[in-house]
């Protein structure tokens, strides 16, 4: 009984160096039928054990993964509340500074009143738009939104249209817009949503891309569908964004060190992903310094009511 | 019919609790010609209001005690056709009821310029009768054959059910609710749409457009909505109450 034991044990450690080192062998042993089964049964409790202890390891190595995701979700929450909240400061101090000043230098009366007042009125008009704007873009995260057909082609084509005739009443010159449409094999599918919103976002891509675009160079717009998505490309041979810039472009009230000279809200792209996202889409930047930028946003389509 | 040299100036209720929009108003409310009281929130105006009748009331949403609309669903209820400016935007809730059911006459988003406040008063106190529901206040408004049943949110011509976008509606009703008034594209957009500097008034014309196509409205000889040029649209038909039927 000893030796059967002891061979058994043998048998078994032997069946499992074996098993191990090469799971693919295929083992003949020539024992007899009730050892055999103890043997099954001691594999059997060693790969329960065995395959147990890696359940047990991966659970615990997924809630880690969970709770560093969560962790790192709670951290890129609270970054962008932070810069959220120093761009608000930067936005309102320059304001409410100037009108402090104004108020200070016409307290008096006489020669500084009417620059005074006229600091007032253009100060509080940028505060207001500010307020207005930041109000329209947290309703926009939240309240319904229309679901009609929406031609993109369509929507590309007035975009382009207001923005040109804007940048030349402006007393600029005609931005270089080429729009690339398509014709075959089909064109541009519609998408379902609201054809204000999404004549918002585009306006805004391609008023940006003037806006950042040296006079005379080249402005894209490219409409293109795959797998269902309708993807509308507004790119531009501008300063392009610094590299450290690109993750936060999208933020409320962002403004690159580049653009800090130009008129904007800083609103304009955070609008872009909001109004993609309540479409089911996303909105995507590419960039590179001294080349140019790249926007697309990414439409679902579905099917158009009949 | 009153002697325009001896009649009294209109009587406006303010009624917001920041002293400090009060403490800017009142005096150029009254420059510009308006006898002016005001109410720091609702309870506080229906008693001033009882007290002293006002000929229209301007009242801020967000208030302690009674709010805004909460104000208006009581004057209303009690029978009281006064005019009111809400200061919010029109069917913030996006629903095409919101505006009947407040029974507001004129909405104006804060923060607003108050020379647009001024104007929008005078507006709805030329429209108002005396003591007679504003159209605002009316289920039904009817203009030749096309009929609005606002309650019913239903559009017929001539009989037959016509369909607009939740959009085209919302503006379909505030130009008939507010006849013969110029409205200019960025201030439709500012009331109806909510924006203000981030867009063009593309919008606004693209739904003018919508309910010209969809009311068979001829641009050049319109009996419904008529652009100004240069300056925005007017509802240019004659609008009644209807009854529901």
């Amino acid at each position: 009984m000893v030796a059967a034991v002891a061979v058994l044990a043998v048998a078994v450690v032997a069946a499992l160096v074996v098993a191990l080192a090469a799971p693919s062998t295929a083992l003949r042993f020539t024992v007899r039928p009730a050892p055999m089964l103890l043997v099954a049964g001691v594999v059997l409790a060693a790969v329960v054990l065995v395959a147990g202890a890696a359940a047990a390891r991966r659970r615990s190595r997924a809630d880690a993964e969970v709770r560093h995701a969560q962790a790192a979700g709670c951290r890129a929450e609270r970054d962008a509340r932070r810069r959220f909240l120093a761009r608000l400061d930067h936005e309102l101090k320059n304001p409410v500074t100037a009108i402090r000043a104004a108020v200070a230098a016409g307290a008096d009366g006489g020669d500084d009143a009417g620059r005074a007042r006229a600091t007032l009125v253009s100060q509080s008009t940028r505060l207001a738009a500010l307020v207005t704007d930041l109000r329209k873009l947290a309703e926009l995260e939240t309240q319904e939104i229309e679901d009609e057909d929406v031609d993109m082609a369509e929507v590309v084509r007035d975009a382009v249209e207001d923005v040109t005739a804007q940048a030349v009443a402006a007393g600029g010159p005609r931005p270089d817009v080429v729009v690339t449409l398509p014709t075959v094999p089909w064109p541009l599918p519609h998408v379902r949503g609201d054809v204000d919103l999404l004549y918002l976002a585009v306006y805004n891509l391609l008023g940006n891309a003037v806006k950042f675009s040296p006079p005379g160079t080249r402005i894209e717009v490219r409409g293109t569908d795959e797998d269902g998505t309708v993807v509308v490309e507004v790119a531009d041979s501008g300063p392009g964004i610094p590299p450290d810039e690109v993750d936060v472009v999208f933020d409320e009230l962002a403004r690159g060190r580049d653009a800090r000279g130009l008129p904007g809200s800083g609103l304009g792209l955070a609008l872009v992903r909001v109004i993609a996202a309540r479409h089911g889409g996303r909105a995507t930047l590419r960039s590179r310094p001294a080349q140019g930028t790249s926007v697309r946003l990414h439409l679902p389509t579905r099917r158009p009511p009949r | 019919m009153g002697d325009p040299v001896t009649a009294p100036p209109p009587h406006v209720l303010l009624v917001d609790d920041e002293p400090a929009i009060l403490d800017g108003l009142v005096p150029f409310f009254e420059r510009s010609g308006l006898r002016v009281s005001t109410a720091p929130d609702g309870e506080a105006a229906l008693d001033a209001h009882a007290r002293t009748p006002s000929d229209i009331l301007v009242c801020d949403v967000l208030m302690p005690r009674l709010d805004g609309r909460a104000l208006v669903r009581r004057l209303r209820a009690g029978g009281d056709w006064t005019p009111v400016v809400l200061l919010t935007q029109v069917g913030e809730s996006y629903e095409r009821s919101a505006a009947l059911e407040e029974g507001a006459d004129d909405y104006l988003n804060k923060p607003f310029d108050p020379q647009e406040l001024l104007a929008r008063v005078r507006a709805v106190l030329r429209r108002a009768v005396p003591g007679q529901p504003a159209l605002a206040a009316s289920d039904v408004l009817v203009c030749g054959d096309l009929r609005v049943d606002r309650s019913a949110r239903r559009v017929t011509l001539g009989g037959a059910a016509v369909a607009l976008t939740p959009k085209a509606s919302l503006l379909l009703d505030y130009l008939m609710t507010h006849p013969g008034e110029l409205h200019t594209r960025e201030r439709l957009l500012a009331a109806l749409w909510g924006f203000e500097s981030m867009v063009t008034t593309r919008a606004v014309d693209h739904r003018v457009a919508e309910i010209r196509r969809v009311l068979r409205d001829d641009v050049a000889a319109p009996r419904f909505v008529e652009t100004v040029p240069a300056q925005g649209y007017r509802f240019c038909g004659d609008v009644r109450r209807g009854s529901r039927t």
